[in-house]
């Protein structure tokens, strides 16, 4: 059950995130990245942390994606148009990435042999189940890269002001 | 499934799932009577005893009338809207506990549809989906008016979100836990011997500003710009006709009851009363009276100030998300940090 609950769940958060990339209207991408993000979210209940989870659809689906879809409406971005969009050097240049991608993933797990390493310490099952635990652990363990994190959005928000500022305001 | 489990799951998720669509009926023959009354006139007063057989009139009305789709409207989210509308607001009352627990066949059945640990921040997980309701209404209509009302939607939705979320934190810090069944159990006893626990007496200004903020995510005079009809037509839901419009308003209906009730449960002590303690059948059945008399009362008030405030300017709305309930609200949650640091000094 929990196997097939899953495998569902991927498929989903797979395909629409294809159809996010594949779309050409806008807004029906987003709307593909809303139902991708709901999907990773059943992901994390499944990986027992329901309260990343309800972080995820809060967070992202809720207020980024809704801001998204405020923009574009604002705007009103049209349907992108599928002739004379594509340069040759946009291909080469794509499939570049793509490879380099990959072969990082690739070299990752195999100098990992598939083990995640980024925790200092494999959690233990309760650790991200229970939202106390998990902040216990935010405010303690890894305080330095929560705080550091918080640092760079900061850094990121000021950013945005300051380029999109008109000069005589 | 034993026939013990299927009780459980009857009187947990089918009772309260089925129970409030049933409540909309009477609930907007209380809005019509309602406003009637304030603004001085009858109202629908003929068909049935009260012309309370009104609702269900209109009810036929709205499923048998032509139901339309715009030619130039994208008809898959232009169907899905409705859906997502209705779906989110009945998916919220599952995380409040609306009686007290019970035993059956010696199982101990808390009465709340699912008491899971992350608790309230479902409920914020599930508005946020209602935002996309609104917003996809406006945009698949291909209409103007409609497309106005879906950009007001999100923006305000937004912006009082961050409102409501601080002055909850409130909430959740005084009751240590995401649990609404344990925010009720705090509130239990009283001060000084009469004076309830609820919160709404230490956090006042929490109330304040989760109530006003309610206001603002169910759409509801003086918040209702997304549908503002002076300006708009309907709004986001210019292009809806029959029971696709109904579900718009069933929608909202749900939402201005689960909101009543998620703010008796949050600052007015839920099923529970001072000196009452609920054992058994009985007592489940005389909590949950308690909880719908509690509930009754905050949605008239949202009838109340329905029909007595004038509509915000977009503006002014703006405003007073940010610049009055933001504040207050992390004012508010200043406050209850301090006093549980008093209560209970840090470990």
């Amino acid at each position: 059950m929990e196997r097939l609950v899953f495998d569902v769940a991927a498929l989903v958060a797979i395909v629409f995130a294809g159809l996010m990339v594949i779309g050409r209207d806008p807004v029906k991408s987003v709307l593909a990245l809303v139902v991708s993000f709901f999907a990773l979210a059943a992901g994390y209940v499944l990986l027992l942390a329901p309260f990343i989870a309800a972080l995820q659809v809060i967070v992202y689906a809720g207020a980024i994606l809704v801001l998204f879809l405020f923009v574009l409406m604002l705007l009103n971005v049209g349907r992108e148009r599928p002739d004379g969009m594509r340069r040759p050097i946009q291909m080469v240049l794509g499939s570049l990435a793509v490879l380099l991608f990959a072969g990082l993933l690739l070299g990752m797990f195999r100098a990992t042999s598939g083990k995640i390493p980024f925790l200092a310490r494999p959690l233990s099952e309760g650790e991200l189940a229970d939202p106390a635990a998990l902040a216990r652990l935010l405010f303690s363990e890894y305080l330095l890269h929560f705080e550091a994190v918080s640092v760079l959005l900061l850094a990121a928000l000021i950013g945005a002001f300051v380029l999109a500022r008109r000069e005589d305001a | 499934m034993t026939a013990v489990d299927w009780i459980v799951i009857v009187l947990r998720v089918a009772l309260p799932a089925l129970v409030l669509p049933v409540f909309v009926i009477p609930l907007t023959w209380l809005e019509r009577r309602g406003a009637a009354f304030i603004q001085d006139r009858p109202g629908p007063n003929r068909v049935g005893p009260f012309g309370l057989a009104q609702a269900v009139a209109d009810m036929l009305k709205m499923f048998n009338k032509e139901a339309v789709i715009p030619a130039t409207a994208d008809r898959m989210l232009f169907l899905l809207a409705p859906a997502v509308a209705v779906f989110a607001a009945l998916s919220t009352f599952a995380i409040v506990p609306y009686s007290s627990s019970i035993e059956i066949a010696g199982k101990h059945v808390p009465m709340i549809g699912a008491d899971i640990s992350i608790g309230i921040l479902y409920l914020f997980a599930i508005t946020s989906l209602s935002v996309y309701a609104i917003v996809l209404a406006g945009w698949a209509s291909d209409n103007k008016f409609a497309l106005m009302g879906g950009i007001r939607s999100s923006a305000q939705i937004i912006s009082y979100e961050l409102a409501m979320t601080t002055a909850v934190a409130g909430v959740v810090l005084a009751a240590s836990s995401f649990h609404l069944s344990d925010v009720v159990e705090m509130q239990q006893g009283t001060w000084l011997g009469f004076i309830p626990r609820w919160n709404v007496f230490p956090q006042f200004f929490g109330f304040v500003v989760f109530f006003v903020a309610a206001f603002a995510e169910t759409n509801r005079l003086p918040f209702d710009l997304p549908e503002a009809e002076p300006e708009l037509v309907a709004g986001y839901h210019t292009e809806y006709s029959a029971m696709r419009f109904g579900a718009f308003q069933m929608a909202e209906y749900v939402n201005v009851m689960v909101a009543s009730a998620v703010t008796t449960t949050l600052y007015f002590g839920g099923w529970s009363l001072p000196g009452f303690h609920p054992t058994g059948v009985l007592g489940a059945i005389l909590s949950l009276l308690v909880f719908m008399a509690k509930s009754f009362f905050f949605v008239c008030v949202f009838i109340w100030v329905r029909w007595t405030l004038p509509r915000f300017r977009y503006d002014q709305l703006m405003r007073i998300g940010w610049k009055a309930l933001l504040p207050l609200a992390l004012a508010n949650l200043i406050w209850v940090a301090a006093l549980e640091t008093f209560r209970m000094p840090v470990r």
